[in-house]
């Protein structure tokens, strides 16, 4: 409750600091307007166009898109300004009031800043979702969309536990800014030539984390494709980074209270 | 269970930082194998201080003065020691604990720039669980205290350095703490500003009972606020006492200012060129330049005194205790 409180606390916030400066405020809501227009002319000729890609059926490809766009508007709703806004704390001290602040500091850095722009990715994401489930819905038993979910909320926290962890690291090196381009290049890396990274980290990275994780694993759940076992296994390593991630965060903190002056 | 709010037993904290030569070589080296030294900041220093007490902490830079306040507030783990605040280990961090305190630097920002004052408070109601009421009640009696008012629809940006002042350290106040550790809170500020800050502070613990540890550069914060100071220096306790005994203790010294009589061929020029080292040593005083001051040890008064009495034409003289900002920086130098 308190959590739903301090969210919707900082969401305001976030409303009145987008607004503080007239010109950035228009110029932000015209090309958000243009991107959003630009995504739906972009489904609509994929779909005008093909109902099925390799298989899938053309309302699970829309909910796997609006999968996608769920952890896309995460990382630029949520990661990025978060990430430099944890960034620019270590290097000027105000982390030190972060810590000090009555509430897991955790939670405090992953939604202090809220880029509120990207509000309209998150109301495509899910209409993407549901409008997908409901086309697909004669073969869809409601137990695997209970599945769906589940793993599409475990996908998400996987991700979101590796940006923990990456920005954890910082405690360590201290000065350590290249973690957005780490999380950049591990959530991104299918948009670039393969060549670019090793064959190792291609696999893990674009396949192994983000894609499977958040998308085709829970898109497969919801075909009832995935046994049973899979579906607990794969929720059990989404509560697990989380604990790791915390730990992780935990241990990041003592280590920054241990050495900064 | 304790009495004191805070309780400070051989507390210590060692950093380790990386050391290396300058250089081409010394870089490439450093980046293989990593040398570390070994700083002690503060080395076992105890100190209790009581519920509603003023306590200066002083010391020059790089004396432990802020690893002590970090430690105290939660934010680093000391080496060694204990510390014990209102009945918790600080760095702990329990909730109940960063309720109740609350650590205030002056040179970091506590508040977005980017948003008024107003809506930051907001946040920190939501934060510390604060009622409607007892945020809005705590809120006027400090607005009648710093006059917030005009300052809260302002982004905090557009404020002036003392201005955002007083709306960062208020901000640190909503939650009503027990405690207030403060880091140089008149930092920057003019001497009206500085004030200011000054009179809230001793009004606040006035009418809260609030206990509060502060570090300043400004002795003047000090004296006027605190009657007693706690001197570190090099990581270890110097002195914990009575202003009006650090004196005493640290410089049992009584300033001499004399005029001595002009005659005729005489102009004031050399009236104080005069050599009185054979009395004391001379200290250079610059607002009084009509007065000779020397610098001799409480006992030998009287004697030096009568001395000059007799040997020179003395129009004035005055006997006066050092300034204690004097005082204190000898106390740092010794």
């Amino acid at each position: 409750m308190h959590s739903f409180k301090l969210i919707s606390t900082f969401i305001k916030i976030n409303v009145q600091m987008a607004m503080a400066y007239r010109a950035d405020t228009i110029v932000n809501i015209l090309l958000n307007l243009m991107w959003l227009g630009w995504e739906l002319l972009t489904l609509n000729i994929i779909f005008s166009n093909t109902q099925t890609i390799g298989g899938w059926g053309f309302g699970e490809l829309i909910a796997l898109l609006g999968v996608f766009r769920l952890v896309n508007t995460m990382m630029f709703a949520l990661i990025w300004p978060n990430t430099e806004k944890f960034n620019a704390s270590i290097r000027d001290g105000s982390m030190d009031y972060t810590i000090l602040q009555p509430v897991n500091s955790m939670f405090l850095v992953t939604f202090s800043r809220i880029t509120i722009w990207r509000i309209w990715d998150l109301i495509l994401a899910i209409v993407l979702i549901t409008v997908g489930i409901n086309i697909s819905g004669d073969l869809i038993i409601p137990l695997s969309i209970f599945h769906f979910i589940l793993l599409a909320t475990s996908g998400v926290v996987i991700i979101y536990s590796l940006w923990i962890v990456l920005i954890a690291l910082t405690f360590w090196f201290t000065k350590f800014d290249n973690n957005v381009t780490i999380l950049h290049a591990l959530i991104d890396a299918g948009r670039y030539p393969s060549t670019v990274y090793p064959i190792w980290l291609q696999i893990i990275v674009t396949f192994l984390i983000p894609i499977a994780v958040a998308t085709t694993i829970p898109l497969q759940a919801l075909r009832g494709d995935l046994e049973g076992w899979r579906i607990v296994m794969f929720f059990a390593i989404g509560i697990a980074s989380f604990i790791i991630a915390s730990r992780v965060w935990k241990s990041g903190l003592k280590r920054y209270s241990g050495a900064s002056s | 269970m304790t009495s004191e709010t805070i309780l400070v037993e051989q507390l210590s904290k060692t950093y380790q930082v990386p050391e290396r030569e300058g250089g081409f070589g010394a870089a490439v080296k450093g980046f293989f194998k990593r040398k570390h030294k070994d700083v002690k900041a503060v080395q076992g220093v105890d100190f209790k201080i009581a519920q509603g007490e003023i306590v200066g902490f002083l010391g020059p830079n790089g004396a432990g003065k802020t690893t002590t306040l970090k430690m105290l507030s939660g934010l680093l783990h000391p080496t060694g020691g204990k510390a014990v605040v209102l009945g918790f280990t600080p760095w702990e961090l329990k909730p109940d604990y960063l309720r109740s305190m609350t650590l205030v630097m002056g040179q970091r920002n506590r508040l977005s720039w980017d948003i008024p004052a107003a809506d930051s408070y907001l946040l920190a109601q939501a934060i510390y669980r604060l009622s409607d009421d007892d945020y809005k009640k705590t809120y006027k009696e400090l607005d009648e205290l710093l006059e917030l008012e005009p300052l809260m629809k302002k982004p905090v940006r557009n404020l002036s350095l003392g201005e955002r002042m007083k709306v960062e350290i208020a901000a640190g106040l909503l939650h009503r703490p027990k405690v207030l550790f403060l880091d140089e809170p008149t930092i920057g500020l003019d001497i009206s500003g500085q004030v200011k800050i000054r009179e809230f502070l001793r009004e606040y613990n006035k009418r809260t009972g609030a206990t509060i540890l502060l570090t300043s550069h400004y002795m003047a914060d000090v004296t006027a606020l605190c009657e007693r100071i706690i001197i570190i220096h090099h990581g270890q306790l110097k002195y914990d006492g009575g202003i009006a005994n650090l004196s005493r203790r640290i410089a049992p010294f009584k300033l001499i200012g004399v005029r001595l009589a002009q005659s005729e061929a005489e102009g004031l020029e050399e009236s104080n060129g005069r050599d009185l080292s054979q009395y004391g040593e001379p200290v250079q005083n610059e607002e009084d330049a009509e007065k000779v001051y020397i610098r001799v040890k409480s006992e030998d008064v009287t004697k030096v005194t009568s001395r000059m009495l007799s040997d020179l034409p003395i129009h004035d003289i005055t006997i006066a205790d050092p300034p204690i900002e004097d005082v204190i920086e000898r106390a740092f130098n010794e």
